[in-house]
């Protein structure tokens, strides 16, 4: 065996990457020759079977800016009466936006690291970089006049930003004691109808035991970081919610896990009907499907059923009940929900703004497209990635790019009904 | 070789439009700074300086920006891209993206090797790194990489010190153990 592999070893380098690709299959792990059959290593956990002869990786993120001119706006298709304009642009990796009370919006980040803020003068939209080199500053808030940042490891809160834009931010991480683990802890945050900041703490992994319970989480704090409360157990990855306009009832989408093939688990909408609810991560996916590799007796047993099923690695991300004048009375209190678009899938999914009708209760709901355009199933490719929504008091609906960097802007008119 | 390479690809700039020559003569200059510990075809002989040639587009235009952003504070390139447009990035890119990566390792430790071989396999790194390592989109070529950059790299990665890159690489070698990462390094860096 040993001088199989040294033979190996000598292989040109093309011999070489045809053995990785057809898996070499009889090569020992150097390790077991000084222990025998140890368990698989951490960074084992969750790859299954179908992930050995894959080529699925996540999709590239774009940080440089975008022209409007650039942006194929008109491959957008939407029902009849709407119209889609390029709103905003040039802010690359734009995610979530909250809106002050002067009407500024301020927008989060990932990857480069930025805050913005993006002001409408009537006419035109310019942005500035509000706070940068932040790590992963997703989520944003506007409370009582000031707008709060979170990051995966920093929380901020600049006080009376609207008439100050210099003002120096209030430091408050000390107070909301995040965890360590990075992976799936860039946030979405809000301010509910309580008053309360809530802030999911997403699985630290794709699936695994948690290294310790802070983690797959929601939680609300009272704004200056006191009080915490776990509010819901077992949410692996939640990145959006939005409270139910009668009902008040908070509901979330949720990321299903990777590697379990094609067509599941389904990413997820959910409803918070009361606290102390376990939503399943890691033995139970979507409230009905075991995890093929993290296992306990009854495994969904207790465990709480979402809204709907969202699509398997579709990226549910923003959602928001419409609660405007502008849109047709059946989007009344409808949620829209943004997909922002699968990579663990051999075809793609998502990458599309979905309405999703349902009851108060949660039930009979029913998920119709809403902005469509974004890929092509034809050759798989795409070129933006919706992934947030924010009402306007018009009741136009603002969507952000992702990819792009830019925001678009929804509209409704009978009068452009009437021109198609 | 490597000037003719910079000076056909300077002439493709000015030909392009008149107007960019200033421009074509900024990126090509840039590039002279670059190659002054990069390697003037961007393959890497100093110690701790990662190889750029032959890297994923995406790639390097990300780490450019998050360089220049402050999102990844690297003592050496402090003030390096301060005022460097997107546009600039994107050209110096195009270089780096068109030079061959060549190994700069020395001799092999074919025990090491092995190992990292193997690891590198069950670990799955070629489902987004690629089968052979070259790397794409936003996923960085690691063969032939020098293996002392690697080993820092996969380091800061196991340890979330990799601000501003994708928490799934943490995540990827979480649990490694330091020897597990020499080995991936000797091994990627031995690689072609």
């Amino acid at each position: 065996m040993r001088q199989q592999l040294t033979s190996v070893a000598t292989f040109s380098t093309l011999a070489l990457s045809l053995m990785i690709l057809q898996g070499c299959a009889t090569a020992p792990p150097p390790k077991a020759e000084a222990a025998p059959a140890p368990a698989a290593p951490a960074w084992k956990q969750g790859m299954g079977a179908d992930m050995a002869s894959s080529k699925l990786a996540p999709m590239p993120g774009k940080m440089t800016v975008t022209a409007a001119s650039e942006i194929p706006i008109d491959k957008l298709k939407l029902p009849p009466g709407f119209k889609i304009e390029v709103w905003a642009t040039g802010m690359p990796g734009a995610r979530a936006m909250a809106r002050g009370d002067d009407g500024k919006i301020y927008i989060g980040t990932r990857a480069i690291g930025r805050v913005y803020e993006l002001s409408d003068n009537g006419k035109e939209r310019t942005s500035r970089v509000v706070v940068d080199k932040l790590v992963q500053p997703a989520g944003v808030a506007f409370n009582n006049g000031s707008l709060y940042v979170m990051a995966i490891n920093k929380v901020l809160r600049y006080d009376g930003i609207g008439k100050n834009p210099s003002v120096e931010p209030v430091d408050l991480t000390a107070k909301f004691n995040l965890p360590p683990e990075q992976h799936h802890n860039w946030k979405y945050i809000a301010f509910g109808p309580d008053g309360k900041l809530y802030v999911p703490f997403g699985a630290p992994c794709n699936i695994c035991e948690l290294p310790s319970p802070e983690y797959a989480q929601i939680r609300r704090y009272n704004a200056d970081g006191s009080g915490m409360e776990v509010l819901a157990t077992g949410v692996r990855n939640s990145v959006g919610f939005d409270w139910h306009p009668t009902t008040k009832q908070l509901w979330f989408t949720n990321h299903g896990r990777d590697w379990m093939g094609d067509d599941k688990p389904n990413d997820t909408l959910n409803r918070m009907e009361k606290t102390g609810l376990n939503f399943g991560f890691p033995y139970c996916h979507a409230g009905n499907v075991p995890d093929d590799t993290v296992r306990k007796a009854n495994p969904c047993s207790g465990v709480e059923q979402p809204v709907t099923l969202m699509g398997p690695h579709t990226a549910v991300m923003g959602m928001k009940f419409y609660t405007g004048n502008m849109f047709p009375a059946e989007y009344k209190n409808a949620a829209l929900v943004a997909r922002k678009g699968s990579w663990n899938r051999n075809q793609k999914s998502g990458y599309d703004v979905v309405m999703v009708k349902a009851g108060a209760d949660g039930k009979n709901a029913k998920i119709t497209p809403f902005i469509t355009g974004f890929m092509n199933p034809a050759d798989q490719s795409f070129w933006g990635r919706p992934a947030y929504l924010l009402q306007m008091p018009d009741g136009s609906m603002l969507v952000s790019d992702e990819q792009l960097g830019a925001v678009y802007r929804v509209t409704y008119s009978k009068q452009q009904v009437a021109a198609k | 070789m490597q000037y003719l390479r910079i000076a056909t690809f300077a002439l493709g700039l000015i030909c392009s439009s008149a107007a960019s020559l200033s421009f074509a003569q900024d990126i090509s200059a840039k590039i002279q700074v670059c190659g002054a510990c990069h390697g003037a075809d961007g393959n890497s002989k100093i110690e701790g300086t990662p190889s750029l040639a032959g890297q994923p587009k995406i790639f390097l235009e990300n780490q450019m920006v998050m360089i220049r952003e402050g999102m990844r504070n690297i003592p050496a390139m402090k003030g390096q891209l301060d005022g460097v447009s997107d546009a600039a990035i994107i050209a110096i890119t195009k270089f780096y993206t068109n030079s061959p990566a060549i190994s700069q390792a020395g001799s092999r430790n074919s025990a090491l090797y092995e190992k990292g071989q193997f690891i590198s396999k069950e670990a799955l790194c070629g489902t987004c790194h690629l089968p052979n390592y070259v790397g794409r989109d936003q996923m960085p070529r690691i063969a032939a990489q020098r293996e002392d950059y690697l080993l820092y790299s996969m380091r800061q990665f196991r340890s979330n010190q990799a601000t501003g890159r994708d928490t799934i690489m943490a995540a990827s070698l979480y649990g490694m153990s330091d020897d597990d990462l020499k080995a991936i390094a000797h091994y990627l860096s031995q690689l072609q």
